[in-house]
């Protein structure tokens, strides 16, 4: 969504305020945070963009790679050993594992323990995982194939497996299909139960308007019922004990007749096949390559895509038969993404994981149950959007005068895990952040724990402010431990620590 | 004691002292909130918007007993008998319909003329999915799966009146209603008493100007800054009506749920004049597929907690009611049939309240009736689109006539429901 003006006059309530103060502002991005140079070097910027927050040895990682290797490491993830991931999976949440029919009886059992193992195991993954950028371009596909688990929690989470996180690097044309015979989304867009008599068009709706062509993307009213008729009889064999249970064409209650679909013929008599050639023709569609390369190119470069990226992204998409890992490195390469600093806000879910890996394995999770609701509390409880185009993409969506003060007391409480003082898990501040005689050493020394750089002068002189009530000096160690937590909570709070 | 707007403004002075230093603001305190105009010089009504999550069971709620057999062989374990005076059955309001006997408190409000029924009304999307339905009602456009902006967010961008209050719009509770998404900045709100910046309280104080300075919340130059002053005044205005207890006005008394809770501070926001245009309020649990109960049971419960909770905002209310407007709603209604475990499964036909200025004190229902071939799929028929309700409302109260944006590719009937202001 690009903002008008207008638009913004109205969110930030400034409508009685000056033209001159007006005329300052920007539309995205803050200018003071893109200033601050130590805090936006190539490699912090292609960390913050690949990562879900850069730890110290993400850092260092890309410092010893280069930046083309690093982003190469990245984009095969099937390469890089992920030791507590999978140590996750097999010792605690082994049903992220299971087939349908082992999910849906240990559900049977306890609902509950399925549904939080997949917003943990989300969650988990984001902030552990060795493969960073295949958690990131997992959470941009979630987002673009988005089914809410309230209802299908068996079903959405076998569908994040094998539709999501088996193709989220490989070819849009196999995810697409394997997105359209998946239990989660024939039930979510009612496709289930549609039937010759009445054709049901929801999915045949937003098959066009959101996965593939996009809104404008040359298909009619005619279309999205050609469509429908098309689709009919894409159905679920639909029984938890039945080992065919799965994706199933019914013949029964599919329409025969003769249809015409984005000006093709398609001609009486067939079945399955012809639901197969119109995914086709929409996966390979000019389109869908444009609409898609837009959609990567906002969420990996900036809220206002740059068209020039876009459009080689699309050919990109065009060239490779829609390879997603090409696109992504194409992208990742390019002089707009480099350019592109501190232009992306932080969504919730992003804000939290990223405190967490800026403290590494210095913090052990006690309470799980406490991260669920605190995504809860800050608006984006994973698999929770309710409509089908996925969680907002971008900043002004985010930015609320309520969720802001959530963001802030999380910042603020975190860090004094520290002391145990809330139950969440402990952290072990002493290690992770190195001992500073000085007010400034403290305030340097917690902002390259947190933003991996130092802060700009004015910003810096105002932690040490805070530390000291004036000027710089040697602290006492009571003075350290006393203010070292909410100068953390107050970087974990400071706008450098809201876009990426 | 109730707190006078005087009596605020003394307090946020002080708050803003002891807090963040006042000079952090220059260019907001002074035009925050405070409006010169008093309540009953305001062009239009505060809406409190009230969202029955579940599916209520109309049929019990506001009980069409003449209907007789067509009812009672129906609902053989659960239905609500004639009135008969007692409390163990309907309270007759206009020889056909009757008030379910634990909505009590809500009679003395329809007798006063602030309270109109509509019945079988509802969202004619024949979705009988909860999700699908609350979604639709609250976009305003049943059907649609796409658009994520809500009816009342449309209306806050299409209404002539621009209000800079951080509290222009405000969803009780922790999640944004979907109703409220959009474009136009809105708030949830827990309590009043907990909107605070947490930290430690020794700290506080320069923990706060230190994060208003960072965010230079005096001279902002992006939405993130100056939603940020925001958080700040909102602190600040919050912390000074959490400072004086609150006392309900006329003797009301709420009862102790989140439903009563809710409309508390919601009273209490109205009361002390800081910009509230719009309010939501969710009162969840009316899924009543087993042991619905009849008179007495879960389903009463549920109502009882309902018709306190609003006959008590009335009454707090009371000098204030002129200039405020509650409308209910639930995404469906309930099957006419109870169903084998004495409960009621998913329907359609509902009622809805409208409390409070915009009431005309009436009982509208284009009547479908409850005979066999009247039912739509066994259900009560939806004669009243709930958005011509809404768009009398936002016309006639809000001073809102942009319906055609707000509930896009409809256009609604007005059948004189609501009561010009």
């Amino acid at each position: 969504m690009t903002l008008n003006r207008r638009d913004f006059m109205k969110m930030s309530g400034l409508t009685a305020l000056s033209i001159g103060l007006a005329s300052r502002i920007q539309w995205s991005g803050t200018r003071t945070v893109q200033a601050a140079q130590s805090l936006t070097s190539d490699h912090l910027h292609i960390l913050h963009r690949t990562t879900w927050g850069a730890s110290a040895q993400d850092i260092q990682r890309i410092q010893e790679m280069g930046i083309e290797g690093y982003i190469d490491w990245q984009l095969n993830p099937e390469m890089i050993p992920d030791p507590r991931i999978d140590a996750f999976v097999a010792d605690e949440y082994p049903r992220l594992n299971y087939g349908f029919r082992e999910l849906a009886a240990v559900t049977q059992e306890d609902y509950g323990a399925t549904y939080f193992a997949a917003i943990y195991g989300r969650f988990y993954r984001a902030a552990y995982s060795e493969r960073q950028l295949y958690e990131m371009v997992v959470e941009f596909w979630n987002d673009h194939f988005n089914v809410p688990n309230h209802d299908l929690v068996v079903e959405k989470m076998i569908d994040d497996r094998e539709v999501i996180r088996r193709h989220a690097l490989g070819k849009f044309r196999n995810m697409l299909f394997a997105s359209a015979q998946s239990r989660a989304m024939l039930y979510y867009l009612d496709q289930a139960w549609s039937y010759a008599e009445h054709p049901n068009e929801n999915y045949a709706r937003e098959v066009m308007e959101l996965h593939t062509l996009g809104v404008s993307g040359g298909y009619t009213e005619d279309d999205v019922k050609a469509l429908a008729r098309i689709l009919t009889g894409w159905t679920v064999r639909n029984d938890w004990n039945d080992s065919e249970s799965g994706f199933y064409f019914d013949g029964e209650v599919h329409d025969w007749d003769e249809k015409v679909f984005l000006g093709r013929s398609f001609p009486a008599g067939r079945g399955i096949e012809e639901g197969l050639e119109a995914l086709d023709m929409l996966a390979t569609h000019p389109s869908t390559a444009a609409y898609i390369a837009r959609k990567l190119v906002r969420r990996f470069v900036a809220d206002d895509p740059p068209q020039a990226l876009i459009d080689r992204v699309a050919q990109n998409f065009q060239d490779t038969g829609g390879d997603i890992r090409s696109m992504m490195r194409m992208i990742l390469l390019s002089d707009e993404f480099m350019a592109a600093r501190m232009q992306r806000f932080k969504r919730p879910i992003h804000f939290m994981v990223s405190i967490l890996r800026a403290f590494g394995d210095k913090f052990v999770t006690y309470d799980p149950n406490w991260w669920v609701w605190s995504t809860e509390a800050l608006g984006q409880m994973p698999y929770a959007w309710g409509p089908p185009n996925g969680y907002p993409d971008v900043s002004a969506a985010w930015i609320s005068t309520s969720t802001l003060l959530e963001r802030w007391n999380l910042g603020f409480a975190m860090p004094m895990a520290v002391e145990d003082w809330w139950e969440g898990g402990h952290l072990d501040m002493d290690t992770l952040v190195p001992h500073a005689q000085t007010a400034g050493e403290l305030v340097d020394n917690v902002s390259k724990v947190v933003l991996g750089g130092d802060l700009p002068q004015d910003d810096r002189a105002q932690l040490i402010g805070f530390v000291t009530g004036g000027d710089d000096r040697v602290l006492e160690d009571w003075e350290r431990a006393d203010k070292i937590q909410a100068v953390m909570g107050l970087l974990f709070n400071s706008p450098y620590f809201q876009w990426y | 004691m109730n707190i006078s707007r005087r009596g605020l403004l003394k307090t946020a002075g002080a708050a803003a002292i002891v807090g963040v230093s006042q000079s952090l603001f220059p260019a907001w305190m002074p035009k925050l909130v405070f409006s010169p105009k008093a309540h009953a010089q305001t062009s239009h009504d505060v809406l409190v918007a009230i969202f029955q999550r579940g599916g209520m069971d109309g049929l019990n709620t506001v009980v069409p007993y003449a209907e007789g057999a067509n009812y009672y062989d129906r609902r053989p374990t659960i239905a609500i008998p004639e009135p008969d005076g007692s409390e163990r059955a309907a309270i007759d309001l206009n020889g056909f319909f009757g008030l379910h006997p634990s909505l009590l408190p809500l009679k003395e409000v329809y007798d006063a003329g602030a309270l109109t029924v509509i019945h079988a009304a509802g969202s004619p999307d024949p979705t009988r999915s909860h999700f699908d339905a609350m979604e639709f009602m609250e976009k305003g456009i049943p059907g649609d799966k796409v658009t994520s902006t809500g009816w009342i967010n449309r209306h806050l961008q299409t209404t002539a009146f621009q209000n800079e209050s951080p509290f222009r719009a405000v969803g009780m509770g922790t999640m944004m209603p979907s109703a409220l998404r959009g474009p136009v900045s809105a708030m949830t709100l827990k309590s009043i008493s907990d909107f605070h910046l947490g930290g430690r309280d020794d700290q506080l104080a320069s923990i706060q100007a230190t994060i208003a300075r960072m965010y230079r919340i005096d001279v902002p130059t992006n939405l993130l800054e100056s939603q940020a002053g925001k958080v700040f005044q909102t602190v600040d205005i919050l912390r000074a009506l959490s400072a004086v207890e609150y006392v309900p006005a006329n003797g009301a008394v709420y009862p102790d749920s989140d439903f009563g809770m809710a409309l508390r501070q919601v009273a209490q926001l109205i009361k002390a004049g800081v910009g509230l245009e719009v309010a939501c309020i969710d009162i969840g649990g009316w899924d009543t597929h087993e042991y619905q109960g009849g008179v007495e049971g879960e389903m009463a419960g549920l109502l009882s907690n309902l018709g306190q909770g609003m006959a008590a905002f009335y009454t707090d209310l009371r000098d204030f009611m002129g200039n405020v407007t509650v409308v209910s709603m639930s995404e469906f209604g309930r099957r006419v049939d109870e169903n084998a475990s004495q409960g009621t499964d998913h329907g359609h036909g509902n009622v809805m309240f409208v409390m409070g200025g915009g009431s005309t004190g009436q009982i509208y229902a284009d009547w479908p009736t409850l005979a066999p071939e009247a039912l739509d799929d066994g259900d009560l028929e939806i004669t009243t689109d709930y958005r011509d309700v809404l768009s009398e409302i936002l016309i006639k109260r809000l001073g809102n006539p942009a319906v055609d944006q707000i509930f896009p590719r409809y256009t609604p009937n007005l059948h004189g429901i609501i009561a010009d202001r």
